[in-house]
């Protein structure tokens, strides 16, 4: 019942004007944002953390936190949706999470159905949308409730459980992984150490010892480095966009794709809970299971309409089920909800289980702003799939260096010293480069945020037990979590060495 | 996976991890009401990225040689470009926001393909004096102003 209350309370929170108002513009950006190549959630999100402080700037902490919020989310689900535009009419994906649209997406493009491709899209990530936001409603309660009991060990074992699940699963190398992770933990040392207030690695320079902030580092890394990417390789966007014809899906095609939704979006809601094993993931089993289902397998590669509507479902369900670890545990499960968690942090809001009693005004009007998010994106899309089709077009002549203005303004914006924008350029570069040789630089930015975290909880621990290291063996529920995360990594790399390839998540 | 660019970075981080390792090593030991110093978190992480750098190095002993040759780069075009932000980010301060908005913009759009020059113009003149106008003046934020001499 106080559940029930809450969430209308977050709807109280979501619907007032200035929050409709960016939970509009969110998932319009988001959308653009996914259609436009390039720039994927990630960068998306990241790059709107300055503009979204600036815009929020008028209101008191607790309201701006939940308005930027609400926008930041609407731009992540906005932005997984658009990637399926391009899927879809161009055959290329605009990131890795509608990869497996391509294969039926275009196929009906080719045949003349994009509109109805598209339009069952929009329908799938919306069920699964709802489906997500239901079960965020029925865990988020339970779920915190039970992470209150946790003392710091068991604190500090469960972020190793985040870490581990994330970084055994991103990218194609788990040793360039968990160095990246390591990278991240110690660059979130830098700065003023909060329990003793020694300074550490900050060589007396005065702009180190609020430490790197979270976001130049992201905004560099992935937005930077994005660009600078498409520069060096001349990435173009001109290929053939196929007619969008017809939009209404007719009776038959609803029967046939309900099914897939349903399942996709179940399917795509439970993966994403699970940390490490995101939208990606979620998209490729939700199309392996389809064809397994289905009457016709053939069909399926030939323009099936359950090619689409099932992994596009499932990685929107996905993106929703990730929201779950960030907001009651305090755990990101992926590069996107890493950089919502930073952004939160920034605005003095700490997510974890006690999220939803310091802050229940962000925590439930986020919950309450994705379902109108999510009936926006519904609305917004079916009549303006051939605005955002042409957005495709947008020349990257003009795109590329304003990506770069708009991070430097944004940086400087909320810094207001040069010397985070160098800091920003240079970790353009350093994405760039460690992108274009397969370090994945998501887990680089979760460890950056869950460094202090870890640190203090491990600290905190270790005084309680006099410094004995055993206390996170000793308490039985760190132990679980502890052997969890060991076999999080032991058995992926058992099944490497007996030469069994795995599936990685490659959007994080 | 490239052979020599996967050694470089792992004595990079190699050398990264031990530089923390030392450095820790000079920060204070103990902290008021913690068993634990600042120190301790940061020397564990650096031993444990010398430990995985040792074991990239060894990994790339069994990278095939890379034989296939890389398409053409554009690094005429992105050393333009990152020279022009480094200016930006340079003399942002002294000669202002919208000036140098500007003119990175306008170098920017001309060096990704040359085109007609006022097209270029007024989309950086719209974007700079776009977002000056509705941060400062409307929002009330801080972005560097008209230089001096302009005023």
């Amino acid at each position: 019942m106080s559940t029930l209350s809450f969430l209308l309370d977050g709807f109280q929170t979501a619907l007032q004007p200035h929050n409709l108002l960016f939970a509009f513009i969110g998932v319009l950006i988001g959308t653009t944002v996914g259609v436009l190549p390039g720039i994927g959630p990630i960068s998306g999100v990241a790059l709107l953390i300055p503009v979204t402080a600036s815009m929020t700037s008028g209101l008191s902490p607790e309201q701006a936190a939940a308005s930027s919020i609400i926008l930041l989310a609407g731009v992540y689900y906005g932005a997984m949706y658009g990637g399926s535009t391009t899927s879809i009419l161009l055959n290329t994906p605009g990131e890795s999470s509608s990869v497996v649209t391509t294969l039926d997406g275009y196929q009906m493009a080719r045949q003349g159905r994009a509109g109805v491709a598209l339009a069952i899209a929009a329908i799938g990530s919306f069920v699964a949308g709802i489906v997500a936001l239901i079960g965020l409603v029925l865990l988020a309660e339970p779920l915190s409730n039970v992470a209150l009991k946790f003392g710091p060990a068991e604190y500090f074992s469960l972020m190793m459980l985040g870490l581990a699940a994330v970084s055994g699963l991103a990218g194609k190398s788990m040793t360039k992984a968990w160095i990246m992770t390591v990278c991240g933990l110690l660059l979130s040392t830098i700065g003023l150490d909060n329990v003793s207030g020694v300074a550490r690695f900050t060589y007396d320079i005065s702009y180190l010892y609020g430490g790197l902030e979270f976001l130049t580092v992201a905004v560099g890394l992935f937005a930077l480095g994005e660009v600078f990417k498409s520069i060096l390789h001349n990435e173009k966007n001109d290929g053939e966009i196929a007619k969008i014809g017809r939009i209404l899906p007719t009776k038959s095609d609803l029967r046939e794709s309900a099914g897939p939704i349903a399942r996709g979006s179940l399917l795509g809601f439970f993966t994403g809970v699970l940390p490490g094993a995101g939208a990606t993931l979620a998209s490729f089993f939700s199309y392996i299971l389809e064809k397994k289902v289905s009457k016709h397998p053939e069909n399926f590669g030939k323009g099936a309409i359950a090619g689409v509507a099932a992994p596009e479902s499932a990685n929107n369900g996905a993106s929703g089920g990730a929201m779950i670890p960030l907001l009651t545990l305090g755990i990101p499960g992926s590069g996107t909800t890493a950089i919502l968690m930073g952004a939160l942090i920034m605005y003095n809001v700490q997510p974890g289980p006690l999220l939803f009693d310091e802050h229940p005004e962000v925590a439930w009007g986020l919950i309450a702003s994705m379902f109108i998010g999510n009936v926006m994106l519904l609305i917004l899309n079916m009549p303006l799939v051939k605005v955002f089709a042409k957005i495709i077009q947008t020349p990257t002549k003009y795109l590329l260096p304003l990506i770069i203005a708009i991070s430097v303004f944004g940086v400087y914006a909320v810094q207001v010293t040069t010397f985070d924008v160098f800091l920003l350029l240079a970790f353009g570069l350093l994405g760039y480069w460690l992108a274009q040789h397969d370090y994945p630089l998501a887990p680089l930015v979760l460890g950056l945020v869950l460094g202090p975290m870890i640190e203090n909880n491990m600290r905190r621990a270790l005084t309680a037990s006099n410094g004995d290291y055993l206390v996170f063996v000793e308490k039985p529920i760190s132990l679980v979590l502890l052997i969890i995360a060991f076999l999080w990594i032991a058995v992926p790399m058992v099944m490497k060495l007996r030469g069994k390839s795995i599936i990685v998540n490659e959007d994080m | 996976m490239n052979k020599t660019a996967d050694r470089i970075a792992a004595v990079a981080f190699l050398a990264i991890g031990a530089l923390f390792m030392v450095e820790s090593l000079r920060l204070s030991k103990s902290a008021y009401g913690s068993v634990v110093g600042p120190n301790v978190f940061p020397f564990l992480l650096g031993l444990i990225l010398v430990l995985l750098s040792v074991k990239l190095l060894f990994e790339t002993r069994r990278y095939a040689e890379a034989a296939d040759k890389k398409p053409p780069r554009q690094y005429k075009k992105f050393l333009i470009i990152l020279v022009a932000a480094i200016l930006y980010a340079a003399l942002m301060e002294t000669i202002g926001y919208v000036i140098m908005t500007f003119l990175f913009l306008v170098v920017g759009f001309q060096t990704m393909a040359k085109g007609t020059l006022w097209k270029s113009v007024v989309v950086a003149a719209g974007f700079s004096l776009g977002v000056y106008g509705l941060y400062v003046k409307l929002l009330q934020g801080t972005l560097p102003s008209w230089p001096v001499w302009f005023q």
